[in-house]
């Protein structure tokens, strides 16, 4: 990748002003936002704040927990004992603060997510340049661009600055945003191979939500990958670590937490409610129609069908297919579990549509980008519409909202499905060639 | 994954793929045949063949056991002269203390409420009113659940039909109820003064909720309560002699009741053998026929234009015996009504089109908007792929700009470009050329002329479509405003400097905004002519489209009829006006608008217009669908209606007519938003006040704020 190093500062120059203007206008646009009479109303809508994530619960549980009461022996109260601790100290000390340290932490993800982006950039090229002998002849213009590779870490600032989903989510002062910093701090550490770390924010990440622990297997794919002589020795040996890291930080956390909360029934209405889904307020997730409408004695079989599909279905076959992209693997992980989780809320979906300008050399395989957006734009409109005709005027009911979010999860799937396809179209034809020919007829590729 | 011959179109490697080929081939065509499609699929509705028969979803209500007993004909005749009287003797008010003597005489919790009207627009003026209620509390149950009965009081000197008789029966109808030992639920009489007004302040006091903007209608508060409100008719006889029954139902914003209450009132009414009409028609005699078809449609479109003006119909009904079987049926409820039997449109009394029969053929007539933004989006991206191999870009020295749309990534316009990069950009250029690459799309190879341009015209569209969007809100919020600057320095009354404000507003945004961005957008390109303007034409083309299609889906869940007009209007325009690059060769630059977007009440359809003179057939079709323009005219056709004779010799007289009916269209339409929280304002609504009638007419139709007012 030729670049002369004048034109590297210049453009850095230029980037840098723009990220820098970019985190201005966002972080302005979320602090006018938490301080807006909109605020409420954000706050209020299900689409934004879940049982799991809603500012409100935390007040109350550090209510209680500044009491002397056990928030944890109702129902109100999910947090992890660790997130309350800090937000009773929050609270106490740094009230008048809350908004700008929820809009830093956001401004921070971002950043985080910049610098992941600029590491896997690397990381491609890498990858492209010790696998060139392998590829075709003809591909020359499908390698990968160095704008591409230029652009594509302030683009995925941007998607996560002004991504509208993640403005209402800090504007909310929900605690995904921190559960968002976990995430970004653990894949950026990821990729940029300090393996250890990556174990120490997994466990962290984890810790807060449970579905991250999946990222577990990209996080010992880039363990594995090493580049030295003594390959396999200390790949496995920096896998162990990094699982053994992992391990051994989270049960260090849970023991902290089982201190702070003096006990273990933490687990219970921590992961205890996000594993058995009791409370069905309705949200953009897929779990609380079914689970209503459901008779109660299979509830469990479903429980233990749906938590599957959202943890642990997709880790093996994409794990085998991802082999060579961990990083894409992650991604889609994390857009999966953003999809299938229990109570997904719009600041889950925020993060790996933010990933998504990463793959900007496998847009132009992608074939439903138009259609996608289309339906996010519609359900994201037609939600609230439906809310309301639901809620006050009384005249929908539950399914015609129910509807709508189904739609909603469709759009994520078929942009995670068209994502990883479009990865599969480009690897196939850096293999193979670009011109596919079949009896003498040109030929295209089809997903079946 | 394997090779086929033929295949979807999944892989952009082969070109395009057979659909989108057609597609791109012959939207216009499948455009327009998709919105004549739904609007005959539409008009198809009103024959039995396509809508359904109406039946109970509720099996609670039990409506063929009731026997009506009312055995109290004689004392109403008495309320009614006994009323009379006594209006004579408060011509401009209600007789309160005749009315609450009666009501306490019937043995029924009697309350009075007093309400406040703070006239939004204007200083300082206040109107007051008082509703006066008897709730009759259930003999068998717990007062959790309530039914309604509401008469609205007009004094002899009101403009409305007295509805004295209304009164009477509902006295009547009070006594009667309260020997009877059957009530599961509160019956509540009301009686409320100055008509919607007086219900919404009583219905906010009861519910403790205020919808309009606060301050505004100030709903007092409530010494006595029932239980939660299940069902409320309301009454109005215009006389004692009762030749048949309309039944009237829509109401604010669109909303409509059950359909099981008014299939119940229909089926009461015709076990009664009274004659019942749906918009003061009968049903058609024999619906197969053409006449048949003609008549159900008239009567559909009746209610269309009703439904969508968001205004609501006061005047609800008009029952006799048929109001007690139809209390006893609802007392008869278990439960709210809830299934979802809210979404209906009636061709006639016993026949009905549900959603799901109507919201296909909005979809088509929608649909081609899809279709187009669809075709644009594809349109773009072969610019971008074809551009590398003109010969001319190429050496124009042009930089890489690649613009992908997807997703959040719109917004990075502000992409930062180098020129040297070019020169290794050349080196792919030559491979591009290689013939076995060229059936490839190069995401990286899209190649434009003057990156510069392109940067000021993203920058531009983006701020071309915010700042639509803020004029419309500053618009929208400026009301109050314009009314005082009006009243205070001018010295015009309210809806005069109203009218007149927003005819300026509306004719500065159209001359100079199109001034503006079309001087803005040419300045800062030196490098060619062709590429200014030319790339983001149609990103904002899509953006406009798209943001037609979404909020003509959720306008239409809202008040289907307002949401159908909105589009059998305006998509025509949005579809045949869209040019990109024109074939005429000519770059395009006119970006189509849509005047009345979510929040862009009053953002002119000639915002977009950033067109040469050489569209100004385009802008010419586009200005009779701005707000403002689209009132008056609305106004000139309904007011030539009501007055024919007027209209016959065309002189000053139809033309102040029509003016004031806008100007007070327009007034209206803002208090009402205040004070009900409608959640549009009617722009074009206009309103005549037939002096000999007294009746009110209203129709109005544009949304001004989209959804969600609760």
């Amino acid at each position: 990748m030729f670049l002369s190093i004048k034109i590297r500062i210049k453009s850095f120059a230029i980037m840098g002003t723009l990220l820098l203007t970019l985190h201005a206008v966002a972080g302005i646009a979320r602090y006018w936002l938490i301080n807006s009479e909109y605020q409420q109303t954000i706050a209020g809508r299900v689409e934004v704040s879940t049982p799991l994530n809603s500012w409100k619960r935390v007040t109350e549980g550090v209510y209680l927990y500044q009491e002397g009461i056990d928030p944890y022996s109702g129902d109100m109260f999910h947090e992890t004992p660790v997130g309350l601790y800090v937000f009773d100290w929050l609270i106490r000390n740094c009230s008048q603060w809350l908004g700008i340290i929820f809009v830093a932490s956001d401004l921070l993800t971002a950043h985080l997510l910049y610098m992941t982006a600029k590491y896997f950039m690397v990381e491609l090229v890498e990858t492209e340049n010790r696998e060139r002998n392998s590829y075709a002849k003809d591909v020359g213009n499908i390698l990968l661009k160095e704008k591409d590779l230029r652009e594509a870490p302030l683009h995925v600032a941007a998607a996560y600055l002004l991504n509208p989903y993640a403005l209402l989510s800090c504007a909310a002062l929900t605690t995904t945003v921190f559960s968002n910093l976990c995430l970004a701090s653990a894949l950026l550490a990821m990729v940029s191979g300090r393996h250890i770390l990556s174990g120490v924010f997994l466990a962290v990440a984890t810790y807060q939500s449970l579905y991250p622990a999946v990222l577990i297997v990209p996080s010992c794919m880039y363990a594995a990958r090493s580049f030295g002589p003594s390959k396999t020795i200390t790949g496995k040996f920096k896998v162990f670590t990094t699982v053994g890291v992992f391990l051994i930080s989270l049960a260090f956390i849970l023991c902290a937490s089982a201190k702070i909360s003096s006990g273990w029934h933490f687990l219970n209405s921590v992961y205890g409610c996000i594993l058995t889904v009791p409370d069905l307020r309705p949200n953009v997730g897929l779990f609380w129609y079914f689970f209503t409408e459901m008779f109660e004695h299979f509830r469990s079989l479903f429980l233990a069908a749906f938590q599957l599909n959202a943890l642990a279905l997709y880790v093996g076959p994409l794990s085998m297919r991802l082999r060579s992209a961990p990083f894409l693997l992650a991604e889609a992980l994390v857009a999966l579990a953003a999809v299938f989780r229990s109570y997904p809320s719009l600041g889950d979906i925020a993060l790996p549509l933010a990933l998504l300008p990463m793959w900007r050399h496998l847009f132009a395989y992608m074939q439903q980008g138009f259609i996608v957006g289309c339906f996010l734009l519609i359900t994201s409109v037609l939600g609230p519409t439906v809310w309301h005709l639901w809620i006050y005027s009384r005249s929908a009911n539950a399914n015609f909202y129910f509807g709508v979010t189904l739609f909603f999860a469709t759009a994520q799937i078929f942009l995670i499905t068209d994502l990883l396809f479009a990865h599969i179209k480009r690897e196939f034809s850096l293999r193979n060639g670009l011109k596919q020919e079949i009896d003498g007829k040109a030929a295209k590729l089809v997903l079946e | 994954m394997k090779f086929k011959k033929m295949g979807l179109l999944t892989d952009p490697g082969a070109g395009r793929g057979k659909l989108t080929q057609v597609l791109v081939c012959h939207h216009s065509k499948l455009c327009a045949l998709s919105y004549i499609g739904g609007v005959i699929w539409f008009t198809l509705l009103a024959r039995d063949a396509f809508n359904a028969g109406t039946y109970f979803s509720e099996n609670a209500l039990l409506p063929g056991l009731v026997k009506e007993e009312f055995d109290e004909s004689a004392i109403a005749k008495t309320y009614l002269s006994e009323i009379n009287d006594e209006a004579d003797r408060y011509p401009d008010a209600v007789p309160y203390p005749w009315l609450i003597a009666k009501l306490k005489q019937l043995n029924l919790d009697t309350y009075t409420h007093n309400f406040t009207l703070h006239y939004p627009l204007g200083p300082g003026r206040k109107f007051t009113g008082k509703n006066v209620y008897g709730i009759l509390r259930a003999p068998r149950g717990a007062s959790t659940e309530a039914l309604v009965l509401t008469v609205p009081y007009r004094p002899p000197n009101s403009i409305h039909p007295t509805t004295a008789p209304s009164l009477a029966l509902a006295l009547s109808l009070a006594k009667f109820f309260r020997k009877q030992k059957y009530w599961a639920k509160d019956i509540i009489f009301l009686v409320t003064e100055h008509e919607q007004l007086g219900v919404q302040a009583w219905l906010e006091a009861y519910h403790g909720v205020s919808c309009g903007r606060d301050g505004v209608l100030d709903a007092g508060s409530l010494s006595g309560r029932g239980g939660s409100i299940q069902a409320a008719i309301n009454l109005e006889i215009h006389s004692d002699q009762v030749a048949s029954i309309d039944v009237k139902i829509e109401g604010l914003n669109g909303q409509l009741p059950n359909l099981d209450l008014v299939n119940l009132v229909h089926r009461m009414c015709l076990k009664e053998g009274i004659r019942h009409t749906f918009k003061d028609r009968d049903d058609p005699r024999d619906s197969e026929t053409y006449e048949g078809w003609m008549h159900a449609f008239h009567t559909l479109m009746l209610m269309v234009f009703t439904q969508a003006s968001g205004v609501p119909n006061g005047n609800h009904g008009l029952f006799h015996r048929v109001v007690e079987r139809v209390f006893r049926s609802l007392n008869n409820l278990l439960e709210r009504f809830h299934q979802s039997f809210f979404f209906y449109l009636l061709p006639a009394t016993d026949r009905y089109i549900s959603i799901g029969m109507y919201m296909p053929p909005l979809g088509m007539i929608g649909g081609g908007l899809l279709i187009k933004a669809f075709v644009l989006w594809l349109k773009m991206q072969e610019d971008k792929e074809s551009s590398p191999y003109s010969e001319k870009s190429r050496r124009d020295g042009g930089e890489v700009e690649e613009k992908r749309e997807n997703g959040d990534s719109d917004k990075e316009a502000k992409i930062a470009e180098d020129k040297e990069e070019n020169k290794e950009k050349g080196n792919n250029d030559e491979e591009l050329r290689d013939e076995e690459c060229s059936k490839l799309p190069n995401p990286a190879s899209f190649k434009e002329q003057g990156v510069q341009s392109i940067r000021n015209g993203l920058a531009w569209a983006c701020a071309v479509f915010l700042s639509a969007h803020v004029i419309g809100l500053a618009l929208l919020s400026s009301t109050k405003g314009i009314t005082v600057i009006g009243y205070e320095y001018l010295g015009l009354p309210t809806e005069f400097s109203l009218f007149i404000g927003f005819v300026i507003a509306s004719l500065l945004l159209i001359v100079l905004f199109p001034v503006v961005c079309s001087s803005a957008s040419e300045k800062p390109s030196p490098c060619k002519s062709q590429s200014n303007g030319t790339e983001w034409a149609p990103f904002l083309n899509i953006a406009a489209l798209l943001e037609l299609a979404t909020v003509l889906l959720a306008i239409s869940m809202h008040n289907f009829s307002l949401g159908l007009v909105y589009a059998v209007v305006f998509t025509p325009s949005a579809l045949w006006i869209a040019p990109t690059k024109s074939r005429f060769g000519i770059e395009a630059v006119t970006i189509e608008g849509f005047a009345p977007k979510v929040k862009s009440k009053t953002s002119p359809a000639g915002f977009y217009q950033l067109g040469k003179l050489r569209k100004g057939i385009q802008r010419i079709l586009w200005l009779p669908l701005q707000p403002i323009i689209l009132l008056v005219i609305v106004s000139l056709i309904y007011t030539a209606v009501m007055f024919p004779e007027e209209f016959a010799h065309f002189d000053q007289s139809f033309l102040t007519r029509a003016f004031s009916a806008a100007s007070n269209a327009l007034t209206f339409s803002v208090v009402d938003s205040y004070a009900y929280g409608s959640w549009f304002k009617a722009v074009s609504q206009s309103r005549a006040k037939p002096g000999a009638l007294g009746g009110k007419e209203t129709t109005s139709f544009q949304p001004h704020i989209a959804f969600l007012s609760g």
